[in-house]
């Protein structure tokens, strides 16, 4: 009996994988043809994420920033209330749309948008 | 003069093996559960490395959405790749049963994979009217 114990130990052991643990963002969501942006107070603060040649880039009102740290410092001094609109084009790398996300999250904006981007 | 208690003894060691069998079973319940909770476990992604949100009361996944690194799109419902037409039927299903909202419907997309299909899975999220969604990270 100890024999089949130890040898069913081994099999759950080895066969065993454990998973990494996950968290969740929640945008919001919203069609770029969508009314939900026509019936705010506030003009929406839009961050639009492409490519430009090999490099993601964040454009915020004509601003081009190409590092995380750049649009993190940059979205910090906007108001808050209008919350934060992510355009996000086709051709970003789905990484690179979440940092947005996230960088809004922690600069405190409670709606952050996200919007597909129509080219 | 000879003493009683004078005799040689064989003493026979005994191992107690009833602790050892406690812990080794005890280690094997632990491992079938782990290996349940392994099998219950998404598809294997390279998801966003970010801190996420905690979330204070997890709503049960309804409907979790993977999309791979090259923008194949499969549900856990499902064995094999499905379209954007069959994803929607399969949201319109899930979303038609009692108490379904956004909030059990989950996206996990790579981080590689193009925002293209990402965007029309939202697309689909959106038609069929919903305001929000989950998208998984994985915690640092």
């Amino acid at each position: 009996m100890i024999d089949v114990t130890f040898l069913l130990l081994i099999y759950f052991i080895v066969t065993t994988v454990f998973t990494p643990a996950e968290s969740l963002l929640s945008p919001a969501l919203q069609l770029e043809e969508g009314a939900a942006s026509q019936t705010q107070d506030f003009e929406p603060q839009i961050v639009t994420l492409e490519m430009q040649g090999i490099h993601t880039v964040y454009v915020l009102g004509g601003q081009v920033l190409t590092s995380r740290v750049e649009f993190a410092t940059t979205i910090a001094k906007l108001p808050i209330a209008p919350g934060l609109i992510i355009r996000v084009k086709n051709e970003v790398p789905v990484g690179f749309a979440l940092t947005a996300v996230q960088e809004a999250r922690n600069a405190g904006f409670e709606r952050v948008t996200y919007v597909p981007a129509v080219d | 003069m000879e003493f009683k208690g004078n005799k040689s003894r064989v003493i026979i060691p005994v191992v107690e093996m009833t602790p050892m069998i406690d812990i080794v079973f005890l280690l094997i319940i632990f491992f079938m559960v782990a290996a349940q909770f392994a099998q219950q476990a998404h598809i294997k992604l390279d998801l966003p490395t970010e801190v996420g949100e905690e979330i204070t009361h997890k709503e049960q996944n309804k409907l979790v959405i993977n999309i791979l690194e090259d923008g194949t799109i499969i549900v856990d419902k499902s064995e094999g790749s499905i379209s954007l037409q069959e994803l929607e039927s399969i949201v319109g299903s899930t979303l038609g049963e009692d108490n379904t909202s956004w909030q059990n419907i989950t996206l996990r997309a790579d981080e590689n994979a193009l925002s293209k299909s990402l965007n029309e899975v939202i697309g689909v999220l959106h038609k069929h009217g919903l305001s929000a969604t989950n998208v998984a990270t994985e915690t640092p």
